[in-house]
């Protein structure tokens, strides 16, 4: 457990080491390249600023990550019991996917405004669709076995679907939220950049501006604090959940 | 006395089993055999009411002179895997056709833990498959089909997946199980030990359309069935499923 730990840090410490010992003797101006040592600083510095811009971002990560898990469950039930319905959307789903995140962000905002929904719609956009595929794809790992023996106990489709297939599906569904989960704060960010009064995406865009790389880094340290903070609590949940000495996989 | 009349099963181009019929008493261990492809575990597979959609049957099922229509509750089904639930205690699996049947957990639950003891399970309610043997979990898989009062019991090589030594234990607890419990019990195998010994009576298929080429009693009782006085049944045995040449 410790070692597993541990390899990651030594090497995230040694690339800071490097980058810090390169800022240092390069004489490279903290205008375009600041030292992790002032990205630090500046994250120090501006705390209160950026914790209420991230406070924001992670408002709406969360709630349109919450939507989007609730309709992919209820949509690939949907297309479970109805796979001619699955063969007509699972391309529309797919296509859907390959809009770039550029174009449709500015879209969404000058369709629904700077508000709440557009962020939240293309956090849906985003993290759906990986949900739906995962789930779908757990479904069809459950054994045929299962499936034969509950229904010669007499149990109909809904009952076999709740007893063997749904619980089949759970480490699938569990790997299908990590990377959504990864996806939101992403999405969200690329969502307020287009346009916000407060998060960090509209955080960034102004530091950027104010060619103030300092605090470009620092607001993403903290986002990426934010989408391990969410991989943590997902993993908590597998935990508390957990039926069996199943395997558990890392987040 | 359950009874198949007529059972016709197609894929819809050619028969894999026509007109079979048989009967099946309220006791005893009736042995299916044939060679692969005769149609037994789709014979099996029908009777408990999972028939694959894309097989068509025709046929009757009768139980006690009344047609009735599988899957149901006078026919315990259990599938060649021990399909126990890994997210399942033992205990839970176990009642897991009470549950379905709509009894509540507790009440099931109820039920089945006072048969882990003479099931040989005694302290592996709470355990999960994955943490138990696999003579173990075809014990609780047993149990499980025993606890749903079903009269007979369809049995899809049960034991085919355990090493020699717990499958002779198993023949033998199986034995057990049955004087403790009697069920009539419909028990496909391609192992002719396994069917000389544990069988009342042995149905032997033949392929290209399945169908019953003969039906051997054995008399002999079971503590006298050593390998030496079943050998002449056995090479019997052998003899009929060679001359059926595959197709």
């Amino acid at each position: 457990m410790l070692s597993r730990v541990l390899a990651p840090l030594a090497l995230f410490a040694t690339l800071l080491a490097g980058w810090e010992v390169y800022c240092r003797l390069s004489g490279v101006s903290a205008l375009v390249l600041p030292a992790p040592s002032g990205v630090l600083g500046a994250l120090i510095l501006n705390r209160a600023e950026i914790g209420a811009h991230a406070l924001a971002t992670a408002g709406v990560a969360t709630l349109g990550f919450s939507l989007s898990v609730g309709f992919a469950l209820i949509t690939s039930v949907l297309l479970h019991f109805l796979p001619r319905a699955e063969r007509a959307l699972m391309p529309v789903f797919a296509a859907s996917q390959t809009v770039p995140l550029v174009a449709l962000a500015p879209l969404m905002i000058l369709w629904f405004g700077f508000g709440l929904l557009p962020k939240v719609l293309l956090v849906i956009l985003v993290t759906f669709f990986p949900m739906l595929l995962s789930l779908l794809s757990g479904y069809r790992q459950t054994p045929q076995a299962f499936r034969d023996l509950l229904a010669s106990m007499g149990a109909g489709r809904w009952a076999v679907f709740w007893r063997a297939t749904l619980p089949s599906a759970r480490a699938s569904f569990l790997a299908g939220l990590r990377i959504s989960a990864t996806y939101a704060i992403v999405a969200t960010i690329f969502a307020e950049y287009a346009g916000a009064r407060r998060g960090l995406g509209i955080y960034i865009l102004a530091a950027k501006n104010n060619f103030r790389a300092d605090l470009v880094l620092a607001a993403v340290v903290v986002s990426a604090l934010l989408t391990l903070t969410l991989l943590a609590l997902l993993r908590l949940l597998d935990r508390l959940t957990a039926r069996g000495p199943e395997v558990r996989r890392d987040a | 006395m359950l009874e198949i009349r007529g059972l016709t099963i197609s894929t819809g181009r050619r028969d894999l089993v026509r007109d079979l019929s048989l009967r099946l008493p309220d006791r005893g261990i009736t042995a299916l055999i044939g060679p692969s492809g005769c149609g037994k575990t789709s014979v099996l597979k029908w009777l408990a009411g999972i028939l694959p959609g894309e097989l068509r049957a025709s046929g009757q099922v009768l139980l006690d002179g009344a047609p009735i229509r599988p899957p149901h509750a006078a026919l315990g089904y259990q599938p060649q895997s021990d399909a126990l639930f890994p997210w399942l205690t033992l205990a839970e699996n176990a009642a897991l056709g009470l549950t379905v049947a709509g009894l509540s957990r507790r009440a099931a639950l109820a039920r089945v833990t006072p048969l882990f003891a003479p099931f040989g399970l005694a302290g592996a309610e709470a355990l999960f498959p994955a943490q138990v043997s696999g003579g173990m979990r075809q014990r609780a898989a047993f149990l499980r089909t025993i606890t749903r009062d079903s009269r007979l019991v369809l049995l899809d090589e049960p034991f085919s997946a355990l090493d020699a030594v717990t499958r002779l234990r198993m023949q033998d607890w199986l034995m057990d199980r049955l004087r403790a419990q009697p069920r009539g019990v419909l028990l496909v195998t391609h192992d002719l030990h396994e069917a000389t010994r544990l069988a009342d009576r042995i149905l032997v298929m033949a392929t290209g359309p399945g169908r019953i080429l003969r039906e051997i009693p054995i008399t002999i009782p079971q503590d006298r069935r050593d390998e030496a006085a079943m050998a002449p049944l056995r090479e019997t045995l052998k003899i009929l499923l060679l001359e059926d040449p595959p197709r």
